[in-house]
C-alpha cells in the first residue's frame, strides 16, 4: 500500500480526458477521468453502486455516484449536475485539467444477492448514474450469464433530458436488456418511447416480481410514487433496493453529517433496501 | 513503579522532567480563565477548578487543522503528528470522552484510520486529575463513570492538599512514573487510602439521575415523532455552543482555502445545530428545523451511538448545561425518556 493510500483524505490525481454534455439544459456533464498513476488505478477497485469524492483543489470536494462500470477499465465516469461551487468549477473545466478522486466509497448494489436473479431497474432524471454503471456491468460478456432477465425503465422530463444517449441507443438494440424510455409529457420532437411518469409507466409495463430485485434511483418524488407501484406488483420490501444521497464531507464515517438515524449514508450506504429504510427516521 | 507521590511545591520538577521528551500541556490561568496551555517553568499550574471551560479534545482534534496543502495542482500531505505530548489536568470525564472519539477516528470504525487524530493520541500520555469536589451540574456517576474513572487516562492524579498522588493505570503511565522516579517518591498505603476516601466522598456528593440508560434509548427511539420534542426544543436558539463545548462531539467540516493556486484543505469543528450542516446542494434539507436538529443531537448521543459504537456519547461533564444560553439541560432530556 502506498503512503497516499493510507491517508483516506488524500485524493488520487486524475486528468479530465473528455467532457460530454448530457442534456438540452446543458447542466449535466459527464467527466471521463483517467488516473495519472497505474498503482492508483489498481487501488481504486469498485463495484456499481459506490461513489467517490471528486476533488478540485481550492474549491473543495463533492460526492458523486460512479457512472462508469468496473468493466470499463481505463477510465472513471462521473455525471455532474451544475449546482454549487465545485460543480460550477467542474463545468467550467476543459479536458486536460488535473483534478483528484478519493474513493471508492460506500457500499455497492447487493451483487451477491443479485446473482441468478432477474433485475428490474427503475430510474428517473440524473439519478441514473450508478444504474448506468450497473447496466454496463451486467451486460458485459463476462457477467451477463450471472443474471436472469434484465428490464430497465428510465424516464426524464423530455427526450433531451435523457442522459447517456448513445448507450441508450445501444441497449435498445441489445437483446440482453429490455429497455423502456419514457418522458413526462408528449414531446415536440419525434419520439418513439413512452409518454408518462415513471410510476405510471411501471404499472403499465407490469414487470414480474418473481425472483426479481428492483434497483430504484430517482428524485424523491419519483421514489415516493414508485415504491407503492412496485409493492402492487408484488415486490417485497427486501427486494426493493434504493440508493440515498445526503450532504457529505469526509465520505468515511467521521464528519457526522450524512447520518439517517444510526446509519451513515457514506459507510453504511448509499445502497439500502426499502426494508432497511423503513426502520430509519426519514431524515434524507 | 505503579504509583508515586510528589509535593505540590515540587510538582514543576515533575513537569520539567516530562518536558525533556514531550510538549507538556497543563491548566494555566490566562485572562482569568483556566485552560490547557503548553506549560513552561514560569507558568503556575492551576488545581482549583471543577472543570475547565474547554476539554482537552482540541489538543487531539483541533478546532481548525490542515489536512493537506497544495501548490499548482499537486497535493502535499501534512507531516504526521509524531510529537510526544503529555496532558496534565484533564478531568476523568473528559479523558473518558477521548475513548469515544478513538472509536470514531480509529480504523476499527469501518476500516478508515484518521491519521491526524490517531497519531496525536498514540503519542500522548494522559494524566487526569481526579475530582474531589464535583459541581452541581456534574453527572458522570449517572453514566457508569465516576470522579476517578480511569478510562482514557494513563495516570490518574489525586490532589491531596499539599501533595499529589499519581497512580498509573496503563503501561504507558507506568513507564512515565518509572521514568520520573528521581522526582517522585513511591506511593504508600496511607496516600492510596486518602485517594480512595476522597473519591468515595466525591461520589457520595453527586446527584444521581437514576435513569436506566437502555430504557432511555428505547423510549427515545419510540418517541421520535412525539410532540414532547416540541416542548424540549422550544427555547433553543441554535447557537451550537453545546456542540463546541462537548468533549464527545466530533462533527467537522472540510473546506479549501486558496490564494494564487496555493492553499490548503482544512477541517473545522462543525455543528449539527446549523441548518447548513445537512443542506443538500439542491436546497433540500433533511433536518430543516431546530427541533429536528436538537433532536438529532440528543438522539445521536443517547441512541445512535449506542447502536453503532456501543456507547452513550455523553460523559456527564455538564458543560452543555452550564453554558447553554437558554438552559436546555441534557439531564432533563434523559429523565424525560427514562422509565418512571
Amino acid at each position: 500500500m502506498s503512503a497516499e493510500a493510507k491517508n483516506p483524505y488524500i485524493p488520487y490525481p486524475v486528468t479530465i480526458e473528455d467532457i460530454t454534455i448530457e442534456n438540452d439544459a446543458r447542466d449535466l456533464k459527464t467527466f471521463k477521468l483517467v488516473f495519472e498513476k497505474p498503482e492508483h488505478k489498481k487501488a481504486f477497485s469498485y463495484l456499481p453502486g459506490q461513489f467517490a469524492e471528486v476533488s478540485v483543489l481550492g474549491m473543495g470536494e463533492s460526492p458523486f455516484g460512479i457512472a462508469s462500470s468496473p468493466t470499463e477499465e481505463d477510465y472513471l465516469l462521473f455525471t455532474v449536475k451544475l449546482t454549487g461551487t465545485v460543480t460550477q468549477e467542474l463545468h467550467n473545466s476543459e479536458p486536460g485539467r488535473k483534478i483528484g478522486v478519493r474513493g471508492p466509497l460506500g457500499n455497492t448494489f447487493p451483487w451477491d444477492r443479485m446473482e441468478g436473479k432477474n433485475i428490474l431497474i427503475v430510474s428517473g432524471g440524473f439519478a441514473f448514474t450508478t444504474l448506468r454503471s450497473s447496466i454496463v456491468y451486467m451486460l458485459d460478456k463476462k457477467n451477463r450469464d450471472r443474471f436472469g432477465k434484465i428490464t430497465a425503465l428510465y424516464g426524464a422530463r423530455s427526450p433531451g433530458e435523457l442522459m447517456y444517449k448513445e448507450a441508450l441507443k445501444e441497449w435498445q438494440e441489445d437483446s440482453g436488456i429490455d429497455l423502456t424510455l419514457t418522458v413526462d409529457r408528449e414531446p415536440e420532437v419525434p419520439w418513439d418511447g413512452k409518454v408518462g411518469l415513471v410510476p405510471n409507466v411501471l404499472r403499465e409495463l407490469k414487470p414480474s416480481a418473481d425472483n426479481t430485485l428492483a434497483l430504484v434511483c430517482g428524485p424523491p418524488i419519483m421514489i415516493r410514487f414508485t415504491i407503492p407501484a412496485l409493492q402492487e406488483l408484488g415486490f417485497t420490501e427486501e427486494n426493493i433496493i434504493l440508493s440515498l444521497e445526503n450532504r457529505m464531507k469526509c465520505g468515511i464515517g467521521k464528519c457526522g453529517r450524512c447520518n439517517v438515524g444510526s446509519k451513515y449514508v457514506c459507510i453504511d450506504g448509499p445502497v439500502f433496501t426499502f426494508a432497511e429504510l423503513e426502520e430509519l427516521p426519514a431524515e434524507y | 513503579m505503579k504509583d508515586g507521590v510528589i509535593s505540590k511545591q515540587d510538582f514543576p520538577q515533575f513537569l520539567n522532567h516530562l518536558k525533556k521528551n514531550a510538549k507538556v500541556f497543563a491548566p494555566v490561568v490566562t485572562n482569568g480563565e483556566a485552560g490547557f496551555k503548553e506549560w513552561s517553568e514560569e507558568d503556575s499550574v492551576e488545581f482549583s477548578y471543577s472543570n475547565l471551560k474547554l476539554s482537552p479534545k482540541g489538543l487531539f482534534f483541533p478546532q481548525t487543522e490542515t489536512i493537506l496543502s497544495f501548490d499548482a495542482g499537486s497535493v502535499e500531505e501534512v507531516p504526521s503528528h509524531e510529537e510526544k505530548m503529555v496532558v496534565f489536568g484533564s478531568r476523568p470525564c473528559d479523558s473518558r470522552a477521548l475513548t469515544f472519539l478513538d472509536k470514531i477516528f480509529s480504523e476499527e470504525n469501518k476500516g478508515y484510520n484518521d491519521p491526524y487524530y490517531m497519531n496525536r493520541r498514540e503519542n500522548a500520555v494522559m494524566i487526569s486529575l481526579a475530582c474531589s469536589d464535583p459541581c452541581r451540574t456534574c453527572f458522570c456517576s449517572s453514566l457508569g463513570s465516576g470522579p476517578a474513572d480511569e478510562a482514557g487516562s494513563d495516570i490518574v492524579c489525586f490532589d491531596l492538599g499539599d501533595k499529589l498522588y499519581l497512580k498509573a493505570v496503563t503501561e504507558k503511565g507506568e513507564l512515565t512514573i518509572k521514568d520520573a522516579g528521581k522526582v517522585l517518591s513511591p506511593g504508600d498505603e496511607s496516600v492510596r487510602k486518602d485517594a480512595e476516601k476522597q473519591t468515595a466522598e466525591a461520589l457520595e456528593s453527586m446527584n444521581n439521575l437514576e435513569a436506566d440508560l437502555p430504557s432511555v434509548k428505547k423510549n427515545m427511539d419510540d418517541s421520535f415523532d412525539d410532540p414532547v420534542w416540541d416542548r424540549l426544543t422550544r427555547n433553543c436558539i441554535g447557537c451550537g455552543a453545546c456542540t463546541y463545548l462537548c468533549p464527545t462531539c466530533y462533527c467537522f467540516d472540510i473546506s479549501d482555502e486558496e490564494r494564487m493556486y496555493k492553499g490548503k484543505r482544512i477541517r473545522t469543528w462543525d455543528s449539527c445545530q446549523y441548518a447548513s450542516f445537512t443542506k443538500h446542494a439542491s436546497g433540500h434539507n433533511p433536518r430543516k428545523n431546530k427541533k429536528e436538529r436538537l433532536r438529532q443531537r440528543f438522539m445521536h448521543k443517547l441512541s445512535y451511538t449506542v447502536e453503532n459504537q456501543g456507547e452513550v456519547f455523553c460523559v456527564g461533564c455538564g458543560r452543555c448545561i452550564t453554558q447553554c444560553p437558554v438552559n436546555i439541560d441534557i439531564r432533563e432530556i434523559i429523565t424525560t425518556f427514562a422509565e418512571k
